[in-house]
């Protein structure tokens, strides 16, 4: 839980940036963001993966973590965050859905590292687990979806935790706000968009620019897919590519709701 | 309220009075992602108007009750406030079709009445509305709701008789516009009859009425019958239909800090009853928890709820969400349903858990 009385009393709590697997762009993201600066001075930025090459300290009050879970050692090094870290935050789409390394788990471990690597298959790790997001083996205090992250929603959240305010993950899917900057709907000039069934809070940035939402957000909590579903077949529209495409972000959760 | 005709090509002259006179002009204008949609917006040249567009995605609602609206900032250093005046930008909005002039009297029952809202306020009393007339679309209900017709809520409204306009000239400030800037002429026999006849196309156009009279106490009496749940399966609980519907008004407070925590805003932003935060409140605990009960809760405030108190039903047939909703749920659909045979569900289902 949030230990906001703690974080209170550390003047300049000490936050920690790491990553499982990702691409690290979302720590990436961070850097573009020139106001970060601005956060310089409120908060002590102890260890950096990305931009650091000492060892990570053994004692912090923020953990914010980048990529998913897909090795047994990732799941070590949770346990030892959790239990050193006031605040847990995770970071991305990776993090916070198991993202774009979740689509292994629409098949086979074995397969899939065989046919990336092939020959070379030998140097994948051994002890790989089915990619999850960090929330399915730690408790998750705060988290900022998207593939990348918003820099600005980032620092805003970050903000939020160290006030010790109460997460405020949007829960409906992105139609109100892509509406909202009177976007024509995808859906209705013929052309299919997640944004029906995807967390809303990107402000529809693709949507802006004319390019359909992929789901990189996750699936919305508020989401009814059986009924987005319905409309895509009395709308004529290809059910199986819809949920083909949900997968690229959304496979850990799609996988999770068939097995319940 | 009198009447002057002027040529079709007068809508330069009006657009140019206007902008001479207000700080912003806007009104109907081709989506620039789509040529098929019509959104309003700041009008620059006359050119850009399509007066006789369908609909816009958003009603012009949005020039009175902000998507984002700051109402005030704040230091955390010093404790200081600073409250957000509300801008005294003037603005001429126009092409305002009758139902949506009917949605704006409407919030200004809800924002003008018991509770003055002074940001509602001042955009309303800094806005010359010019409305047009229309020719009724698939989506439209407006004669269900009494909202195909307008008396009041416009400075200026005009009718369309093909070569010309049939100017209703309703306010001081829109006489001043006319005798300025307006080559208009007096109304002959022959422009009454034009006018009347455009309104018998126009009200021969719209669908059969729906018998409204029985709605609210249908509603009440239907208020726990298993058709809610049904409607409740398919809601999408995006919220587009509240975004969209000139009637929506609420909006969700939000206080929004710099990124070094410093300073920050306090805003209000659209929201809707449909999604699950909606009615949430301390310790998690929710009034509407099912997309059934939210369903239910939108359309019986306006339904019900605002017609106990004002004899209005919030809805003016605009088939905006008819449009907009995935899920085929309009207020056609819930009038029908509840007119529909149906029965109450037995306590355990409604319960939970007790069913049979």
């Amino acid at each position: 839980m949030t230990d906001a009385n703690a974080l209170n009393q550390a003047s300049c709590p000490r936050v920690v940036v790491l990553s499982l697997a990702s691409d690290f762009g979302c720590q990436i993201q961070i850097t573009n963001f020139p106001e970060l600066l601005a956060m310089v001075g409120t908060i002590d930025l102890s260890y950096w993966q990305l931009a650091t090459s000492a060892d990570m300290p053994d004692s912090y009050d923020v953990a914010v973590i980048e990529g998913a879970v897909t090795l047994d050692e990732h799941v070590r090094l949770l346990q030892q965050v959790r239990k050193t870290a006031g605040v847990v935050i995770a970071i991305g789409a990776c993090a916070v859905t198991g993202g774009v390394p979740g689509l292994v788990g629409t098949g086979d471990l074995d397969t899939a590292r065989d046919l990336v690597y092939g020959e070379d298959a030998t140097i994948v790790k051994q002890h790989r687990l089915v990619p999850a997001p960090v929330s399915s083996v730690i408790e998750v205090d705060y988290r900022v979806p998207g593939c990348p992250i918003d820099p600005a929603e980032f620092s805003a959240l970050l903000q939020q935790a160290l006030l010790g305010a109460r997460e405020r993950l949007d829960r409906t899917p992105l139609c109100a706000a892509c509406q909202t900057i009177e976007n024509p709907c995808f859906w209705l000039r013929g052309k299919a968009c997640l944004g029906l069934v995807t967390r809303t809070g990107c402000g529809a940035l693709c949507l802006s620019r004319d390019r359909a939402c992929t789901g990189c957000r996750g699936i919305a909590a508020d989401a009814n897919l059986e009924s987005a579903r319905r409309y895509l077949r009395e709308g004529g529209f290809d059910v199986k590519a819809f949920d083909k495409a949900l997968e690229v972000y959304n496979t850990y959760e799609v996988n999770e709701v068939a097995r319940s | 309220m009198f009447f002057k005709i002027i040529d079709k090509e007068s809508i330069v002259d009006l657009y140019a009075g206007l902008a001479a006179e207000y700080d912003e002009v806007t009104g109907p204008k081709t989506s620039p992602k789509d040529p098929r949609y019509v959104k309003f917006g700041k009008i620059r040249d006359a050119s850009q108007l399509r007066l006789d567009y369908k609909t816009s995605i958003v009603p012009p609602k949005k020039y009175f009750l902000a998507a984002d609206e700051r109402l005030m900032r704040y230091d955390r250093t010093t404790g200081e406030v600073y409250d957000t005046e509300p801008p005294l930008q003037t603005r001429a909005l126009i092409g305002v079709h009758p139902c949506d002039i009917n949605a704006i009297l409407m919030l200004d029952d809800i924002f003008l009445n018991e509770f003055e809202d002074p940001y509602y306020k001042v955009y309303r009393e800094n806005t010359f509305i010019v409305g047009v007339s229309c020719m009724p679309s698939p989506t439209c209900t407006c004669n269900s709701f009494g909202a195909d017709e307008v008396h009041r809520g416009f400075d200026l409204f005009l009718s369309d008789l093909g070569d010309r306009w049939f100017v209703s000239v309703r306010s001081v400030k829109a006489a001043a516009i006319v005798d300025r800037y307006l080559d208009a002429r007096e109304v002959t026999a022959d422009d009454t009859r034009a006018f009347q006849e455009r309104t018998k196309r126009f009200k021969k156009a719209l669908p059969k009425r729906m018998d409204l009279d029985q709605l609210p106490l249908l509603y009440d009496a239907k208020y726990d019958y298993p058709l809610w749940e049904d409607i409740g399966k398919d809601c999408l609980s995006c919220g587009a239909c509240s975004v969209v519907c000139p009637c929506c008004y609420c909006f969700d407070v939000r206080d929004t800090l710099s990124a070094d925590g410093r300073v920050g805003k306090r805003h209000r932003v659209w929201d809707s009853c449909l999604a699950s935060e909606f009615a949430e409140v301390a310790h998690n605990h929710n009034f509407r928890p099912k997309a059934a009960d939210r369903v239910r809760y939108r359309f019986y405030h306006k339904f019900v709820g605002n017609f106990t108190r004002n004899g209005k039903m919030l809805c003016v047939g605009c088939g905006r969400c008819t449009t907009a909703c995935k899920a085929f749920i309009d207020p056609q659909r819930i009038v029908k349903a509840l007119e529909s045979e149906d029965t109450p569900a037995s306590a355990g289902t409604r319960k939970g858990g007790g069913a049979q």
